[in-house]
């Protein structure tokens, strides 16, 4: 277990340098907020408009709060396959990650640490925007922070499960692929409504969100910091409850990216696939 | 050879390079089949979800059509980003720039190639997501305004262009910044641009200065083309044509110069390569 978090720990570390130092610190502020600021405001925006300016604060907060937690999705997810395609091509490096006495998983959740880090900054800060700039009442009290970390910390869990099974696509995937991972963020974001409640989607579309764990991961973020259900389909269920679904859904996210994983490992080393190169 | 031949022959040159640049962009558009579904999924299901935002809020069905119309505009907008401005940076990064550089041809016909190519592999991501907007979500587009709308959004694309040609030159002398910058140029302009609602909304002073990208303006004229004084518009319809290609001139004179000088700067500096060791 030491081993694994000493490997994580420099993992991060490069993770940190490749995404950080190519520029001084208030350009990658400015990098690190520009999207989840934007997307904040665009959603403000829309919600003012609609309401000529009578915009409900407790519809935009639901908006929010579901925005500003999925840039956790959205970074982890891509983040991982990209690192696999950027080491493999770009820097030449990915091979010398599997010459060296570790393991591929405790290294790439050392790099989902530095993206889980990038993201929290981004959410950090739309977070604070939300609450002293645009006036939300974002719930505050230490015992709802504490809850909150736990149930972030189970959904991020579950996220760089989901991550390491893209990271093992990207190795037997060429580079050019990327957009469909990039595509199944996006199926993700309109699926477990981060942006809408989740009954406005066709029937079928609702089954498929209600079989996602981020469904259930973005309603208990809600709720804890609202105190408000929000998915209708989801009010029935207590809090315990979407925890509940929330913790199996993610062990079976754990055995099934673990197993997916190294098949492809496997293939990509079967199939000399480590420094393979497929930019064109 | 005689000057007229002379200039000919450069003429004949140049739009060779300008056809052949034009031609890879297209082919390998079709070639590889993950960035067809990538470029035209992925622009959709973030358009989808914005659509159903306004659905969610039980909007007017014609914010709806907004996001559509944006939704569409998105493709260009990051090809422009991804394609046209950071072209260069991946070109460098490929070892494909001094190719470029060697060659007896206008760099301008090269970015020139560049667009047009871009403009026609976007134009099939583009009518995908407004066509499965259309039916999917029913939105209203009146089918008697489209050519007049078609006209105008030919000027704005000529414009952006133009635009991804100076930015092109500018990221041609970047790092690893040219990457990341082209992020902080894409939901920042979605938002500024007003993709999602009319623009008129952000006020004024923010609207005035977002103005100062074709494409604000485009989609700004093109929904008052299809949807009236219901488009919320913040310039006057009849004023966009003349600004566009106004804007289209000057930018497309900003790029020539923009280019000569990053070129030089770069061959100065040695900054048009990658340094190896």
């Amino acid at each position: 277990m030491r081993r694994f978090w000493d490997v994580a720990r420099a993992a991060a570390w490069l993770g940190w340098q490749v995404e950080a130092n190519w520029a001084d610190p208030v350009l990658f502020i400015a990098y690190s907020f520009a999207k989840p600021l934007a997307t904040t405001l665009i959603l403000w925006f829309m919600v003012a408009v609609v309401s000529h300016g009578h915009a409900t604060r407790d519809t935009f907060l639901f908006l929010f709060l579901g925005n500003t937690f999925f840039l956790y999705v959205s970074e982890v997810l891509v983040g991982l396959s990209w690192a696999i395609f950027r080491d493999r091509e770009d820097f030449e490096t990915l091979k010398y990650v599997y010459l060296a006495p570790i393991r591929m998983i405790p290294y790439l959740t050392g790099r989902a640490l530095t993206k889980i880090a990038t993201a929290s900054l981004g959410a950090g800060v739309a977070l604070l925007f939300g609450k002293f700039v645009l006036g939300l009442s974002i719930l505050g009290s230490p015992e709802i922070l504490i809850r909150l970390i736990g149930v972030v910390l189970l959904g991020l869990l579950g996220i760089v499960f989901l991550g390491f099974a893209l990271a093992g696509a990207a190795l037997v995937m060429a580079r050019h692929s990327m957009n469909l991972n990039e595509g199944l963020t996006g199926a993700f974001y309109l699926l477990c409504g981060a942006v809408f409640p989740i009954e406005v989607l066709p029937a079928w579309a609702r089954g498929v969100s209600l079989a996602l764990p981020f469904t259930y991961w973005l309603e208990l973020i809600r709720r804890l910091l609202t105190g408000h259900a929000y998915a209708a389909p989801l009010r029935s269920m207590g809090d315990g409850a979407l925890v509940g679904v929330l913790a199996l859904s993610t062990v079976f996210l754990g055995a099934a990216a673990t197993a997916w994983f190294t098949w492809c490992e496997r293939t990509a080393r079967a199939r000399g696939l480590i420094d393979w190169k497929t930019n064109y | 050879m005689t000057s007229r031949e002379a200039v000919l022959d450069t003429l004949r040159v140049n739009l060779a390079a300008v056809l052949a640049r034009a031609r890879v962009r297209v082919v390998a558009s079709w070639r590889e089949t993950s960035w067809v579904v990538g470029e035209t999924v992925f622009p959709f299901l973030t358009m989808s979800a914005f659509v159903l935002v306004y659905r969610g809020l039980h909007a007017p069905r014609i914010y709806e059509a907004f996001v559509v119309l944006g939704g569409a505009m998105t493709a260009y907008w990051n090809n422009v980003l991804w394609s046209m401005a950071s072209q260069f940076f991946w070109e460098k990064e490929q070892g494909q720039l001094q190719l470029y550089l060697i060659t007896p041809v206008s760099r301008m016909s090269i970015l020139l190639g560049m667009a047009l190519g871009g403009m026609a592999m976007t134009t099939t991501r583009a009518v995908a997501i407004l066509a499965g907007g259309t039916l999917l979500f029913h939105v209203p587009i009146p089918a008697d305004r489209v050519l007049p709308a078609l006209g105008l959004f030919a000027l704005t694309l000529a414009a952006v262009y133009a635009l991804g040609m100076i930015l092109s030159s500018v990221f041609l002398l970047w790092g690893r910044s040219a990457w990341h910058t082209v992020t902080l140029f894409q939901e920042p302009v979605y938002l500024i641009s007003g993709f999602y609602f009319p623009v008129r909304f952000l006020g004024a002073f923010a609207a005035g200065l977002a103005a100062l990208l074709p494409i604000t303006l485009g989609l700004d004229g093109i929904r008052q083309i299809f949807y009236g004084k219901a488009a919320h518009g913040f310039v006057p319809l009849p004023w966009i044509p003349p600004i566009e290609i106004a804007l289209f001139a000057l930018f497309l004179f900003l790029a020539h110069r923009a280019l000569l000088l990053m070129e030089t700067l770069g061959k100065r500096e040695g900054r048009l390569t990658l340094r190896g060791g």
